[in-house]
């Protein structure tokens, strides 16, 4: 079976290493982006199966890149990620159709085992 | 003269020539280890994360790496993406090749301020309750910063002895530390409800800023414990700060009971505390304020109408009273009540409802008082 | 008879210069020690827990902005990655004609509301107010032209919260910089009225996406000087003024203001050309005529980048007006001029300021006249003229590779060629550069009343930076 693609959009270099590692070592191709507008170019290509978004980025927050792909038709599931623990960044996220919302912290088998679930359905 | 003239110019010439060379020294040492430790860290960043995405990972950890800074601070920036039983799979990383004992020997030492500090946010960070010892003790060291550490150390490990020391600190603390020292009490949870609460009754009347820290302090813990003492001591207080901070505190803690002793505070000359008063009857959403919170829209103050105007889209039946403001012959509390149901979703609400073509009287009222038509 | 007289007064002009970098020096050292423990707490001392805690004060973020149409959308995008638990930004539109509001309005889908405004402070006229509902807390008003004083003003009736930053639509602000300004203010509350940050020439760094990516030393020599010039003021003299209780200068690109204290002296003066320093200055007589205590404070870890002149041509305007400033803030404050009831302020830092900012101009234009002079008419004994010579540049020159010294805690411009670029300025820029500027600062005290109220920048926007001219 072919691997499944994920895109993980984080400012955190830390962010970025340990969910690459994580995922890789489980078996998936990663790529990786650090700002907005390249999350949004990466995604607008719809070659990913999953993406894992960062809600405070250089560029564009998280939102907004999920805004503009909704705009351009991109209908790859969004995981978002935030540190910001206010309730509105959760309702917003999914009012905008992300598909799961985990806040850093967080553990690292559980994001695991919700890409997997996310993946399977 | 001309000697002494020549002697300086000489003393500074070399000077200048020391400073250029060390300048050059400096920046190339910098540059060479900044990439260097740059490089390892990343290279750590990878293997940490692997033993944390699989427990059974079986990279090895050298002793070299043990002692090196690049790889603590690998740790140490991992530790704070991850929560539960991977902290401890750090610590077990850590302690197994005595990252942790290298750690507390330079923090005990008379190092540079940078190594202790250093050694200090590893302690807060990764440390476990073997190392509650050494931060108890370091609560009291000679420098803020690594005593603020301790703190935060002791409260993620939820180690509850530490409270008291904790707040007995409060009354000769900086302002700075204890407002660290406040975050840190959350840690502990309720466990640090009566500690505070003891603290703040024997002394918000001889002091100010320690009680105010404590009182918000119990606003962030949200333990509604501290509500009956809270309002013994909005009772007593004479110190402003104490007030407002308590008024807030209860406000925050959103119990009915302190409803009375809040209406009381309404009738204080002092606009910050009826300010803080409307806003907190607010966040209690006590429906027999309405009255008293519709005439706080006519107060003396800008804050307290503004506020009061917030207050009233938080209580139920709140939102009529503030259309009923809309209409008024007051410019500010007017626009304050507009401000307030814009912000409560009314605004948008009523815009869909004339596009839909099927307006309520009052949709009309608010939005065209927003787009500047007045009566 | 004639001739003895120059030669003393050449003598005494070259003293003069001496004791001016003397000055520095001092303060160059006492900043070192202010710095070191700064570098320490910077680089180990954790602040995120600002980000989540009740005894953070929350701020508004005051930004003027006048025909930037170019940068205004980037430059609110910058700002809304700052690091701050409770934020609002609050844009003031100074009769902008470029049609910067249009574009706000529709890049950010704002809508036209009305809030209660305070007329605290006396404004131009405010023609709308415009909130936006999206991520960021964001207010928008639009007012008639009045003037970078007027504007923030304006910005400062509107703010919801007790602490106004004020900047610049132009800047790039360093994430962090706001909780470091902050933490000063959550040290001491009641006394702190007014905090200043690090303010760096942005020219020739790398940026992406609003984001400093790397900070280098510009090609132009004009750039050059400025970096020099940036470095010995904020790296090498502010932390001693502020360490000192005696800081004249909260710079216009980077200060927070406490509202209830800037309100209390009436906020900013309006069409005033140095409007950052006259509120300093008015803000320690305020308090200090009434025996309250405050600090007004600068802190060296809250970094923000700003465009600096890239020509001869707007360096020229820029100082010219800068100079301008001083000149009214020097008849303003004559009074506070070594008068013990100001402290440090009054004895120290505020005159040093008058004789050796204000007057350093013309002092130095009379020494080339009569320095020469003298020596013609043999009254100058030319080896003692040589050695005092000699002197002042090798402290000034000190001077500089202090700053330069002190900097490198910061880690920028590391690179190999850039420390070499840096060192030539040092040493070159007593070769012209620096009497250009003293030209230009004379110019400013002859006639031109005509006043511009916004800046000199053209305005090029943020992003257009990164690959500006």
């Amino acid at each position: 079976m072919e691997k499944k693609r994920i895109l993980v959009a984080d400012d955190s270099e830390t962010i970025t290493t340990l969910l690459t590692t994580a995922l890789e070592s489980g078996g998936y191709l990663v790529t990786t982006a650090t700002d907005g507008y390249e999350t949004y170019e990466l995604g607008k290509t719809g070659v990913f199966d999953l993406v894992i978004l960062d809600q405070l980025m250089p560029g564009l927050l998280g939102l907004e890149v999920i805004d503009r792909w909704q705009a351009e038709g991109v209908t790859t599931p969004v995981i978002v990620l935030s540190g910001v623990d206010d309730d509105r960044t959760v309702v917003d996220s999914f009012d905008r159709g992300a598909v799961d919302f985990v806040r850093k912290p967080f553990r690292v088998p559980e994001l695991l085992a919700r890409v997997r679930h996310r993946l399977s359905v | 003269m001309t000697e002494v003239a020549q002697l300086a110019t000489l003393i500074i010439f070399a000077a200048n020539a020391l400073l250029v060379a060390g300048l050059i020294a400096l920046k190339t040492t910098h540059r060479i280890r900044g990439r260097q430790q740059a490089k390892r860290k990343r290279r750590y960043m990878g293997l940490v994360s692997r033993h944390i995405a699989y427990p059974n990972c079986t990279d090895p950890i050298t002793p070299a790496m043990a002692t090196d800074p690049a790889f603590l601070d690998a740790v140490i920036d991992v530790r704070n993406a991850v929560v539960g039983p991977e902290v401890e799979t750090l610590r077990g990383i850590v302690d197994r090749h005595g990252v942790m004992a290298h750690q507390i020997r330079r923090l005990r030492s008379s190092f540079p301020l940078g190594r202790r500090l250093r050694a200090a946010v590893a302690l807060a960070e990764l440390g476990d309750e073997t190392a509650a010892g050494v931060l108890i003790h370091h609560l009291s060291d000679r420098e803020p910063e690594i005593r603020i550490q301790a703190a935060k150390g002791l409260g993620r490990m939820g180690w509850t002895p530490a409270i008291d020391v904790i707040v007995g600190r409060f009354a000769t603390e900086t302002p700075w530390v204890r407002a660290r020292f406040a975050d840190t009490l959350l840690g502990f949870g309720s466990a640090a409800t009566w500690p505070l609460l003891a603290y703040i009754t024997v002394n918000h009347r001889f002091e100010r800023e320690g009680p105010v820290a404590a009182i918000r302090a119990l606003a962030a813990l949200g333990d509604d414990q501290a509500t009956q003492t809270l309002i013994e001591v909005l009772h007593e207080a004479t110190d402003p700060e104490v007030k407002i901070a308590t008024v807030e505190t209860l406000g925050a803690l959103g119990s009915p009971r302190a409803v009375p002793v809040l209406r009381n505070q309404i009738r204080s000359p002092d606009w910050r505390i009826r300010a803080k008063t409307v806003t907190a009857l607010g966040e209690i959403g006590d429906v027999g304020s309405l009255d008293l919170l519709a005439r706080a829209l006519t107060d003396s103050d800008w804050w307290v109408r503004r506020n009061a105007a917030a207050a009233l889209a938080k209580v139920g039946g709140g939102v009529d009273r503030l259309y009923e403001a809309l209409i008024g012959k007051d410019r500010f509390a007017a626009d304050a009540a507009a401000e307030s149901l814009a912000d409560a979703g009314e605004l948008a609400a009523a815009r869909r409802r004339i596009g839909e073509g099927r307006p309520r009287e009052r949709d009309m009222t608010l939005v065209g008082h927003m787009s500047g038509d007045r009566p | 008879m004639i001739g003895d007289l120059l030669g003393i007064v050449g003598e005494g002009i070259l003293i003069y210069f001496i004791l001016m970098q003397l000055y520095l020096a001092y303060l160059a050292a006492r900043s070192a020690a202010v710095l070191r423990r700064s570098h320490h707490l910077g680089r180990f001392g954790r602040i995120t827990e600002m980000l989540s805690s009740r005894t953070s004060p929350p701020v508004s973020i005051v930004i003027p902005a006048y025909n930037e149409v170019a940068g205004i959308v980037d430059s609110v995008r910058s700002m809304s990655l700052v690091r701050y638990p409770r934020l609002e930004l609050v844009i003031v539109n100074d009769g902008s004609t470029d049609g910067t509001l249009e574009t706000l309005v529709a890049a950010l889908s704002l809508e036209r509301v009305t809030i209660p405004y305070r007329g605290d402070i006396p404004t131009a006229e405010i023609r709308g107010i415009y909130r936006g509902r999206g991520a960021t807390d964001l207010t928008v008003i639009d007012k008639a032209n009045g003037g970078r004083g007027d504007a923030l003003n304006a910005g400062l009736n509107a703010a919801r919260y007790p602490y106004a930053l004020c900047t610049d639509a132009d800047v790039i602000l360093d994430p962090e910089c706001l909780m470091r300004a902050m933490q000063r203010v959550v040290e001491d509350r009641e006394r702190t009225v007014a905090v200043g940050g690090n303010v760096r020439p942005l020219n020739g760094c790398r940026l992406e996406l609003g984001h400093l990516v790397d900070a280098e030393v510009p090609k132009g020599i004009i750039e050059r000087m400025q970096v020099l010039e940036y470095l010995r003021t904020f790296v090498a003299s502010r932390p001693a003024w502020s360490d000192m209780n005696a800081h004249p200068l909260v710079s216009g690109a980077f200060g927070v203001w406490k509202r209830s204290a800037a309100l209390a002296v009436g906020g900013f003066t309006r069409g005033h050309m140095g409007e950052d320093m006259d509120l300093t200055m008015r803000l320690h007589r305020y308090h200090a005529d009434r025996g309250i205590p405050y600090r007004i404070v600068y802190e060296p870890s809250a970094v923000i980048w700003t465009e600096v002149p890239s020509t001869r041509r707007v360096l020229r305007r820029q100082r010219i007006r800068w100079h301008r400033g001083l000149m009214s803030a020097v008849r303003d404050f004559m009074p506070m001029t070594f008068n013990p009831r100001y402290g440090t302020l009054g004895l120290v830092t505020w005159p040093a300021m008058v004789l050796f900012e204000y007057l350093a101009p013309m002092i130095e234009a009379a020494g080339w006249l009569i320095i020469p002079l003298a020596l013609a008419l043999g009254t100058l004994n030319s080896s003692s003229l040589l050695w005092l010579a000699a002197i002042a540049f090798g402290v000034g020159l000190a001077n500089s590779l202090i700053s330069l010294m002190l900097d490198e805690s910061y880690g920028y411009f590391n690179s190999p060629a850039d420390a070499s670029r840096l060192l030539t300025m040092a040493l070159i820029e007593n070769l012209g550069l620096r009497q250009m500027t003293v030209v230009w600062r004379i110019r400013a005290l002859f006639g031109g009343r005509t006043v511009r109220a916004w800046g000199d920048m053209e305005r090029r926007g943020v992003a257009g930076l990164a690959t500006g001219p």
